[in-house]
């Protein structure tokens, strides 16, 4: 009998420490990227594909699906092959993983940054770097709005953007289009509103507060946040009702078609909506009625950092490395990356980006280029806070009483998400 | 006499009524499949209009963009591969604990009732950890975990039905001198085969359907099942393909179909043996 | 002949016995090591005590679901037996067809619970768009779809059960009860139903633990939506898990409490049906 019992401990102590083991070696190390922009999934799969050719070393790229990275990386990061590049959002994000950050300063990307303040720092330790920089705004087809009556030069404010997008309400039907495109609060699209759109109020309070991050929100422009979120969805292509239920694909459609003016997303949507023609395509500022709007720029920034898995093999890690310099200091990667159409070697579209590194290409998207011309004109780009946001918890918050509202747009409903908005984020924060 | 075969007249046309009632969502969602994506939620309950129909593409992007006829494959393979294995072992583990009388026998028996209780969430995260580490994470492993996590019902209903065959037979056949093993395959193996039945009915539905484990388990980089590619045409790469999603759907529903209308009647004797055991 | 069965023992018990470790045993003893951790993956655990119970328990959202779980599983568990005898019932009477009809009303039974969520997610959404509304703005829409999901998949399921039941009734006791001038209902009531408790007793554990266990159609029907209302333990314990960063144990501690109330209930069946084998 004591001898079973042995024979079953020993079993047991096997098993526990291949818990704790490694994984399998491959000799010159290989690269899994958890990429978190599904929009540009097809165009690293190919870019991993010519650097296993050109290199042999192997590299796996897999993308998380909208709204589920922190889930797909800590299940992925359990693993014995956890990935070996993945991203966080910014300092928030960073509170999650930094025990799994590498190090990255004196490295050779490192090396390539434009400048500095792209590196996302851990005290002295440089634990993520920046490696797109994007912009968002309110997107519009030019030649809806000139038939309309109107043109970019018109709105200049939140009261203009109000004038005119219920004058197209009004005429809703004899145009043959609306002001906007549906705002779907399905989860492929949500993040538009609970987390772009909420950067404005967040942007003010911060400027007016002087701060750059906060614990406790105060919500002082939440006003200016249901007023924007009113105009949306009263004078967008469906009943606010049906939001929920809208996705992001039902938006770039009806955007495509000419079915409605106004489409808010971002540099990354170019290759979506191309097809009307890039002299139609422009991009405004989300005004929402502070004061001193008037010089309002674009929505620009990051919540993209690359980290490198700082737990993974040496081998692995510097394979990492090697893959990530690659990318922004090859033809082939640089083209990728800041290329829009036909920049891939498959003759796909390239990812359109502009990047915080040396090599940065002058860009072909004309969303690109009309921020630069907003930064260009002297206008204040309006700088990127939702990597403050406490948790991916308070932006699921935060959507959810939206769509609530949006179905019945009551006192009571807006009041829950305010709560949402400024007790969610101290509770959020407190964890 | 007349009037109870008016009435069983009243009563096949009533549940007639009430199947195909029964049968309407399969059939509005393939009606949707051959819709074009962006009409789908606008009016799923029309059918498709010059307009709006598309023919077969939505079935080609399901199966181009999102590889449904690899997880077809792998669906099939796990599902066989672990049934198969489930059987095999679970009933030779079963047959052994109850013809041999010990602690741990009982042991292993009370276990088996446990796990057949336990809430998968209890284990989601160890279970994937256990079996990242052992390099489960393969269609070929996972049969391994199935074998582990199913074997609970599986011995359980096995020892239920071993308990009934009386040992005279196996005894004579040992005392004409044949080994346990060949007892087993060639004597008790036959006289079970209704369990066998059953069980592998159960076990079939059961992995067959499965989302969460193969989800957690797998190496999903390179392998996933049919739930796992339905669950992620809805939530990945930033939109959804309501088109692609009810082609998916329907042709997820059509091996399950045959399946069922090519077994149905052990698939009723099985559900029902079953129930009764467990 | 036990001893010549024990030599063989390493063949006979010995695959089983290793899987079970693997994909049971280990597993689950890690488990519940784990809900007394802080941790993020496992290599980096940390000893905290009890901490993720009370904060499992001081979870408002947790605690809702276990309500709205319990009110799922009951509703489910009336709406689903009832349902299905009565269906049994009609399809033991002769009548055309009772075959075809026994068929189609199991089918959906086989069809995954992914599949299942998304197809009445369709249907749901398109039938409340006609009233302005939709699935993910008010939990007890999808309370009710949840409902009207599982009794269309689970119905026929339990169907089978009762039928086998009622053919198990021996045909003598019924003419006897016809004979001493019982009319149908009194017949059902005093007859069929007493000798169906073996049956009843099943299905009602069966759609029990069903209820409670429910995750793949919660997931993919309504997601929780709106703001987790309409989340059900299971779903809140995975999202709990993978969704928080530095909830980890408490997500595993929500499992292990979860664990006991469902064993909590097996055992409830163990002597619920115990004490009907007495009875007889």
């Amino acid at each position: 009998m004591k001898k079973k019992l042995l024979a079953f401990g020993l079993v047991g102590v096997c098993l526990m420490s291949l818990l704790t083991g490694c994984g399998s070696e491959n000799e010159n190390g290989k690269v899994y990227y958890l990429n978190f922009k599904p929009e540009q999934d097809a165009q690293w799969q190919e870019l991993a594909e010519i650097y296993t050719e050109e290199t042999g070393i192997p590299v796996t790229v897999m993308t998380a699906a909208s709204g589920q990275y922190e889930t797909t990386l800590k299940s992925e990061m359990a693993k014995t092959d956890a990935p070996t590049l993945f991203q966080v959002n910014g300092p928030v994000g960073l509170e999650g993983w930094k025990d799994y950050c590498y190090d990255l300063s004196g490295s050779d990307i490192a090396g390539q940054l434009s400048s500095t303040e792209f590196a996302l720092m851990d005290g002295e330790k440089m634990a993520g770097i920046s490696y797109v920089i994007e912009t968002y705004g309110l997107i519009y087809n030019k030649s809806l709005l000139a038939q309309a009556g109107y043109s970019a030069e018109d709105i200049n404010s939140f009261a203009d953007l109000k004038a005119v997008a219920e004058d197209i309400t009004a005429r809703s039907d004899e145009l043959g289009f609306s002001a906007f495109t549906s705002a779907g609060m399905d989860g492929s699209s949500d993040w538009r509103f609970k987390t772009h759109l909420a950067n404005l109020p967040i942007y003010y309070e911060y400027k007016a507060d002087g701060i750059g991050t906060t614990d406790a929100i105060k919500g002082t422009y939440l006003d200016n946040y249901r007023a924007i979120w009113d105009l949306y969805i009263n004078n967008a292509t469906c009943e606010p009702t049906m939001l929920s239920t809208k996705t992001g694909d039902d938006a770039v459609a009806e955007f495509v078609t000419g079915k409605a003016v106004f489409y808010q997303n971002g540099t990354w949507a170019y290759a979506d909506i191309s097809s009307l023609g890039d002299e139609n395509i422009g991009m405004l500022p989300i005004y929402i009625g502070v004061e001193g709007e008037e010089n309002q720029g674009l929505c620009t920034g990051t919540e993209n950092y690359w980290c490198v898995n700082g737990k993974a093999s040496e081998k692995d890690i510097q394979a990492t490395l090697d893959f990530m310099n690659w990318c922004v200091t090859s033809e082939v990667g640089v083209n990728a990356m800041c290329g829009t159409t036909g920049a891939m070697p498959s003759g796909a579209d390239g990812m359109g980006f502009v990047i915080p590194f040396k090599s940065n290409l002058e860009s072909s998207n004309v969303l690109v280029n009309q921020a630069n011309e907003y930064v260009a004109n002297g206008y204040t780009s309006v700088s990127w806070n939702f990597p403050t946001m406490p948790s991916e918890e308070w932006k699921n918050g935060v959507g959810s009483a939206l769509t609530t509202y949006a179905a019945d747009q009551t006192d009571e409903n807006w009041n829950a998400v305010v709560t949402a908005f400024v007790d969610g984020w101290a509770s959020e924060a407190a964890k | 006499m007349k009037m109870k075969r008016t009435l069983s007249w009243v009563g096949t046309i009533v549940f007639t009524i009430l199947g195909l009632i029964y049968i309407a969502p399969i059939i509005i969602v393939l009606i949707n499949s051959f819709k074009n994506k962006v009409y789908i939620n606008l009016e799923p309950f029309k059918l498709p209009s010059a307009e709006t129909w598309t023919g077969l593409s939505n079935y080609a992007s399901a199966i181009n963009q999102y590889g449904f006829l690899d997880a077809v494959g792998w669906t099939v393979f796990i599902t066989v591969g672990s049934v198969l294995v489930i059987l095999l072992c679970t009933s030779m583990c079963a047959w052994y604990i109850t013809r041999v009388k010990s602690t741990f026998s009982s042991a292993m028996y009370a276990l088996c009732a446990v796990s057949m209780v336990v809430p998968f969430q209890m284990v989601m995260f160890t279970l994937s950890l256990v079996a990242d580490r052992l390099r489960l994470n393969t269609p070929w492993g996972i049969i391994i975990i199935y074998l582990g996590f199913g074997a609970g019902l599986a011995v359980f209903m096995f020892c239920g039905f071993v308990k009934s065959i009386p040992l005279e037979i196996e005894e004579a056949a040992m005392i004409d001198g044949c080994t346990p093993l060949r007892t087993f395959f060639t004597i008790v193996g036959p006289i079970m085969k209704p369990t066998y039945i059953s069980v592998g009915i159960l076990e079939t539905m059961w992995i067959w359907n499965d989302f969460l484990l193969p989800y957690l388990v797998l190496d999903i980089n390179k392998y996933k099942t049919i739930s796992i590619v339905v669950q992620y045409m809805k939530g990945s790469y930033g939109r959804v393909d309501m088109g692609a999603i009810m082609a998916a759907l329907i042709m997820a529903v059509i091996p399950v179909i045959i399946f069922y209308l090519s077994c149905q009647k052990h698939i009723i004797k099985g559900v029902a043996a079953g129930a009764v055991k467990g | 002949m036990e001893k010549a069965i024990k030599k063989y023992m390493p063949i006979f018990v010995f695959p089983t016995l290793a899987a079970f470790i693997i994909g049971f045993i280990l597993p689950f003893i890690l488990g519940i090591w784990l809900s007394f951790c802080e941790f993020t993956t496992v290599t980096d655990a940390k000893f905290v005590g009890f901490s993720n119970y009370i904060k499992a328990f001081q979870d408002p959202d947790f605690l809702h679901s276990f309500w709205f779980t319990a009110l799922f599983a009951i509703v489910s568990l009336v709406v689903i037996n009832v349902f299905a005898f009565l269906l049994a019932l009609a399809l033991t009477q002769k009548m055309r067809g009772t075959n075809i009809f026994r068929t189609i009303f199991f089918m959906p039974n086989l069809i995954g619970g992914i599949v299942l969520g998304y197809i009445w997610q369709l249907i749901i959404n398109g039938v409340l768009a006609k009233y302005n509304t939709a699935l993910a703005l008010n939990e007890w829409y999808g309370f009710w779809g949840l409902i009207i999901l599982v009794s269309w998949q689970q119905i026929g399921y339990m169907m089978i059960i009762y039928i086998a039941g009622l053919q198990a009734i021996p045909g003598d006791i019924i003419e006897a009860a016809q004979i001493d001038g019982a009319n149908p209902i009194q017949r059902l009531f005093k007859v069929t139903l007493p000798m169906m408790m073996p049956s009843i007793t099943i299905c009602v554990f069966l759609s029990i633990t069903n209820g409670f266990k429910l995750f793949d159609q919660n997931l993919s029907l309504t997601a929780g939506e709106p703001s987790k209302l309409s989340e059900l333990m299971a779903l809140n314990i995975y999202n709990t898990f993978y969704g928080r960063v530095g909830w980890e144990g408490v997500g595993q501690a929500k499992a292990v409490i979860f664990f006991i109330i469902v064993v909590g209930i097996g055992m409830w069946q163990l002597k619920a049906t115990r004490a009907k084998e007495v009875q007889q």
